[in-house]
């Protein structure tokens, strides 16, 4: 049985660090890139690639684990966050209805993007002293999961579209699981398969959420939403 | 016993089963109120097994069942059994009116099903890391169940509570994961190192820093499913627009499933920080809650809101009593878990009658309960005084219960403010409540009986006479063997 101390240990300089910072790094660009963007189609695009990032850096700490459940999970992300998901967002939503430009935005792109930045810069001061020993790569690795959290949260803040906040919701989703695996692999496989198992039907139950309303309001977005505020 | 533990929660999942072959809402219906019955008989055996401090574990912790689980068990079983026979009422009547399509009675019995079983699995693991993913599950099926009716203003309330909870259990999530990352530094599997007995054991060699961080995190998580204030604000809006017996599980059942969470995090935190850094922050989402609980029920308008609130309140006193701590705090905390749960089914599933009735969800649109419909009418106005927390109910006891765990711990500040509030709350839902019983004759003609057949009248009645007779007997006798599960629950975690 493999115990955390390997991936505890794994260096920065070996070469799966650099692997593994090269993929963060990517996935961070992923999520500044649908901050950044004001099209449905863009959106599931780059999360879709953040998503086949993120498969590879499992893998690549499977095979420095030596870990079949690993290796597993690298498969399931890339099948099912990579391509099965955008794929169904696709063509259950914005083909079916026709969705192209997304208006429901309650800040301008350049500014969020700034908010972004400054977000990122906090969560490498927050967690940069903490915890993690130096030289490790969960030194980098870590603080970027927390921005790719935090600016998946800030997607779900100023886009108001019920798609765009479903998309937001699975960048802090992709955050926490490059967080996990930098730090501590994964949980046991069973924990590991449960969770996906989740996603997958929260994701089925948002997508018939989302096309219940898109056929009952003209634009299935937040502000449409309101005759629940008290 | 293993196999007990597999049959309550494979016990609720057999109306489901039967919905291929049938939509109609009767059968299914029977079948339900059978069913949440049989689960009571058999988590109350559970309890009764693991009630004197006897422990089962198997798989590697993956089932794990101690004198806590026992009794989360038995009250969500108790609200299971009491909101299955109300579905089975009010799903009749709906399908009667023509209100639900097949379809609508066929997910609303698949998915009862599959939150009662996830809900009850929940308490049956010992890997936090399955306690998740059953909570989660639980939280989905939940969802289905809020934007049945499939309107405009139910999948906003759906779509809420959806995108809301798994955001915050997300965070729970990670909480998780920093606890796991604690547990580094020990011996032992990595399946060990979820599993909560082997964690509460070696609680000592666990990481303060990332213990801290695992806490707060899990507890903001959680606490989104409990309904602790800041992160209420789906809870309103889930509870009004879901079907009555559904809201009735959600208030009185799925917040108890996060709150459940949320105790074996606190045990731990307990263990290896020392009994302060958990309580002061329980106190604060505690009095955060009351405090919102107590500003909303004070506005009225819509009365399902109104009892939504309500448990947001409750919900903080649990929270209170869990900071207050010592043996009382947690008898306190356990008994109001189990009272709260009972008077709050009460009160939706009665709800749920005036919503047929009246066909409105104000406040200020239904008068005259009292003398349109005597027995709904007198069940309301008692159900408001229990859940309001006035004597002879058990709510009553389990409030007296924390306020004197707070005169333990000498905290007369908080004691004082806590009576204050609840007084506030008294007087505003009691008040509500009064002038929709006992206020003038209605201001819009009522929709006719809520039901046509007797059959139906006796069926609804059934599940708020019963949870009634509970409160009182709770009010004025705690049964031996509840006081020894409660005693050895508490045991269990400290």
């Amino acid at each position: 049985m493999v115990t955390f101390a390997a991936i505890e240990s794994l260096s920065a300089s070996s070469p799966e660090g650099v692997l593994l910072d090269i993929a963060a790094v990517l996935i961070l660009l992923c999520a500044f890139a649908c901050l950044g963007s004001k099209l449905f189609d863009r959106y599931v695009i780059y999360y879709g690639a953040q998503s086949i990032v993120l498969s590879f850096a499992a893998a690549v700490v499977a095979l420095h684990q030596h870990d079949a459940g690993l290796w597993a999970l690298a498969a399931l992300t890339f099948a099912i966050k990579g391509i099965g998901i955008p794929y169904g967002t696709r063509h259950f939503l914005i083909d079916r209805f026709a969705l192209k430009r997304d208006v429901a935005l309650s800040t301008g792109l350049s500014s969020s993007l700034i908010f972004g930045a400054f977000l990122t810069a906090f969560a490498f001061l927050a967690i940069r002293a903490q915890t993690v020993p130096n030289g490790l790569v969960a030194e980098a690795v870590l603080p970027i999961s927390t921005a790719v959290i935090l600016l998946g949260a800030l997607c779900m803040v100023v886009r108001r579209h019920t798609i765009a906040q479903l998309i937001g919701w699975l960048i802090i989703e992709n955050g926490v699981f490059l967080g996990a695996i930098a730090t501590v692999a994964t949980f046991p496989f069973i924990v590991e398969a449960g969770v996906f198992l989740d996603l997958v039907a929260a994701v089925l139950i948002m997508i018939a959420f989302v096309s219940g309303l898109a056929r009952q309001l003209a634009e299935a977005s937040a502000p449409e939403l309101r005759q629940l505020s008290e | 016993m293993i196999a007990l533990a597999l049959i309550v929660v494979l016990l609720p999942l057999l109306p489901a089963l039967a919905t291929p072959f049938t939509s109609r809402a009767r059968p299914l219906g029977a079948l339900a109120a059978a069913s949440g019955l049989a689960t009571l008989a058999v988590a109350v055996g559970l309890a009764i097994d693991v009630g004197g401090g006897h422990r089962v574990q198997a798989l590697s912790g993956f089932l794990y069942l101690d004198p806590l689980s026992g009794f989360f068990l038995v009250t969500i079983a108790v609200v299971v059994a009491l909101a299955s026979v109300g579905s089975a009422a009010y799903l009749r009547a709906e399908e009667e009116r023509g209100e639900l399509r097949p379809l609508q009675v066929r997910l609303y019995f698949i998915f009862f099903a599959i939150f009662a079983a996830m809900m009850l699995a929940s308490f049956e693991t010992g890997n936090l890391g399955l306690l998740w993913v059953l909570i989660e599950a639980s939280t989905l099926a939940s969802c289905v169940l809020v934007g049945l009716e499939g309107k405009p203003v139910s999948l906003e309330a759906a779509w809420k509570y959806i995108i809301i909870s798994s955001f915050g259990v997300t965070i729970a999530l990670v909480g998780t994961l920093f606890l796991y990352f604690a547990a580094s530094d020990l011996s032992g599997s990595p399946t060990q190192h979820l599993t909560w007995s082997f964690l509460f054991a070696h609680a000592h060699g666990l990481s303060a820093q990332s213990l801290r961080l695992g806490f707060l995190l899990a507890l903001i998580g959680y606490g989104t499913k409990v309904g602790l204030a800041p992160m209420h604000t789906w809870l309103p809006d889930a509870h009004s627009e879901a079907p009555s017996p559904a809201s009735a599980m959600l208030s009185a059942a799925l917040l108890n499933t996060g709150m459940y969470a949320i105790i074996r995090f606190q045990a731990l935190t307990h263990a290896q920080l020392g009994t302060q850094y958990a309580a002061r922050i329980l106190l604060i989402f505690g009095f955060a809650s009351v405090l919102i609980g107590a500003l909303f029920i004070v506005l009225r308008g819509n009365y399902k809101r109104l009892f939504a609130y309500s448990s947001v309140e409750h919900m903080g006193i649990i929270a209170i009593a869990l900071g207050f701590g010592g043996v009382l705090g947690f008898y306190g905390a356990l008994l109001h878990t189990l009272t709260h749960a009972i008077g709050k089914a009460v009160l939706f599933l009665t709800s749920g009658d005036i919503v047929l009735r009246y066909r409105t969800r104000l406040v200020d649109e239904v008068r005259g309960v009292l003398s349109v419909t005597p027995l709904t009418g007198a069940v309301l106005l008692l159900a408001a005084l229990a859940v309001a927390g006035s004597p002879p109910f058990g709510l009553f006891l389990s409030e007296f219960t924390i306020v004197r765990a707070g005169l333990a711990r000498s905290s007369i500040v908080l004691v004082a403010a806590l009576l204050v509030l609840l007084a506030v709350v008294f007087v505003a839902l009691v008040g509500a409540v009064a002038d929709m019983t006992l206020g003038g004759s209605p201001e819009r003609p009522t929709a006719g009986p809520a039901y046509a057949e007797r059959s139906g009248r006796l069926l609804a009645a059934a599940p708020v006479l019963a949870g009634l007779a509970l409160l009182l007997v709770l009010g004025v006798w705690i049964p031996g063997g509840l006081n020894q599960l409660i005693m050895h629950s508490i045991h269990a975690i400290s």
